[in-house]
């Protein structure tokens, strides 16, 4: 039997989830579809072995497995590999598209360009706790980090956020 | 509770992460804590503007079609290959109940089969790892038109030497050669040029079994040849004969070197 409707039913309507995250992540438009493809070339062979229905959890952890190996071939420095010291230097001004920019006023495209600039191991938490709407529990398995790190991560980026400078310019 | 207590448990609480008693003992402690309260607030706020300000990135209708024309592609070939695990369990358990004659009779047929399966397998995979090398863009780590800067820079990291032959004035360009993976193997793979078409050949000690001759797997011809103690499997999308005498050329050029 094909795995196509296994594929149309468990992973097709996550599409949208995981080009966000995707287009977060590599915060590029052409990027992120290559990301994404690659993701969905992947979940097509493995879509026989997902038990259960969750494929939202478990495209996104392919999302981002594509990302990685995406991001070790094109942005190797991007990957730090220690929480504390990560810094991101690698600010892409393409974050957004301009006609979408030009529709948000200056303040959203500030938050969004503090979004874009976190270190890529907090913008993963953050953006799928708080743009998916993910669990803990959810988060962690996606990211393949302990429950306790999720938070860690997500407090961290909450504060880098709290305290960007491009945060208290918009207000 | 108390503010130390309450400090880690604030962000899960905004996060609707706990449950029971310590739900209960932290709302009671943010209803008599400004400090504390503040900072769920803080949480709630940032959620708030974020869900209204920072965009969420639908699929755009150019990804959609690529991937459902990806699907269209594979539609071909995938129903052939999870039917034959049935059939060769029938084919052995029929054997068994006819009698010995039977079992020889289906050990051959399922030997067949395996053999057989190997074949579409590694050709299912190899063109796979075309495709998906394709729409990396991640064709060449080596590049290189020299058959001496390609074969060892393939040899330093495998445990085995690919011959490699530039075979420019057949038409067929060297554009240099990358690391795959084939049957959990590490394979090489060169990649050449054929006027505007991509030609991945993957090089490899020969493998215990013969491989067949020519395959077309989700449009994509793949072709096989054996030679110099080698496997040579071509994937590529121009026409079938052209790959075939290519890959066999490739091959007696090797053996003969």
């Amino acid at each position: 039997m094909s795995q196509h409707p296994r594929f149309e039913e468990l992973v097709l309507p996550h599409l949208d989830a995981g080009y966000n995250m995707a287009r977060w992540l590599t915060r590029n438009v052409n990027d992120a579809e290559d990301v994404v493809q690659d993701a969905c070339v992947r979940a097509l062979t493995y879509v026989g072995a997902l038990h259960g229905s969750d494929g939202k959890a478990w495209f996104l952890t392919i999302v981002r497995h594509a990302f990685y190996d995406w991001c070790r071939r094109n942005r190797p420095a991007e990957i730090a590999p220690d929480d504390g010291t990560a810094i991101d230097l690698a600010i892409d001004p393409a974050a957004m598209d301009p006609q979408q920019a030009a529709l948000r006023g200056a303040e959203s495209r500030m938050l969004a360009d503090a979004v874009a600039e976190l270190p890529l191991i907090f913008r993963e938490v953050l953006i799928l706790r708080e743009l998916e709407e993910l669990s803990y529990k959810e988060i962690a398995r996606i990211a393949d980090v302990p429950i306790g790190t999720v938070m860690s991560r997500l407090a961290r980026a909450r504060g880098l956020l709290q305290r960007s400078p491009l945060l208290h310019a918009a207000r | 509770m108390n503010c130390n207590e309450a400090g880690a448990l604030v962000a899960a609480h905004a996060d609707d992460e706990l449950g029971g008693f310590r739900r209960h003992s932290i709302e009671k402690h943010l209803r008599s804590c400004a400090g504390c309260a503040t900072k769920h607030q803080g949480v709630l706020a940032l959620r708030a503007r974020l869900r209204a300000e920072v965009p969420y990135f639908r699929a755009p209708p150019a990804l959609h079609t690529r991937v459902r024309a990806m699907l269209a592609d594979t539609h071909a070939v995938a129903p052939a290959r999870p039917r034959l695990e049935p059939n060769r369990w029938r084919w052995l358990t029929g054997g068994a109940l006819a009698g010995c004659t039977a079992t020889v009779l289906a050990w051959v047929v399922g030997t067949a089969v395996i053999d057989w399966r190997a074949n579409e397998d590694v050709a299912v995979e190899a063109v796979a790892t075309h495709v998906r090398a394709t729409l990396n863009n991640h064709l060449i780590e080596v590049a290189s038109s020299d058959q001496h800067t390609v074969k060892p820079w393939l040899s330093a990291r495998l445990d085995y030497s690919p011959p490699v032959q530039d075979l420019a004035d057949e038409g067929f360009v060297l554009a240099g050669g990358r690391l795959d993976t084939l049957e959990k193997r590490p394979v090489a793979t060169l990649v050449y040029r054929y006027r505007q078409h991509t030609i991945d050949v993957f090089v490899r000690p020969e493998a215990a079994h013969a491989p067949s001759s020519l395959r077309t797997v989700r449009g994509f011809n793949v072709a096989y040849a054996t030679g110099a103690g080698m496997d040579w499997l071509a994937v590529s999308d121009v026409s079938a004969d052209v790959l075939s005498t290519f890959v066999q050329r490739l091959a007696r050029a090797a053996a003969s070197q």
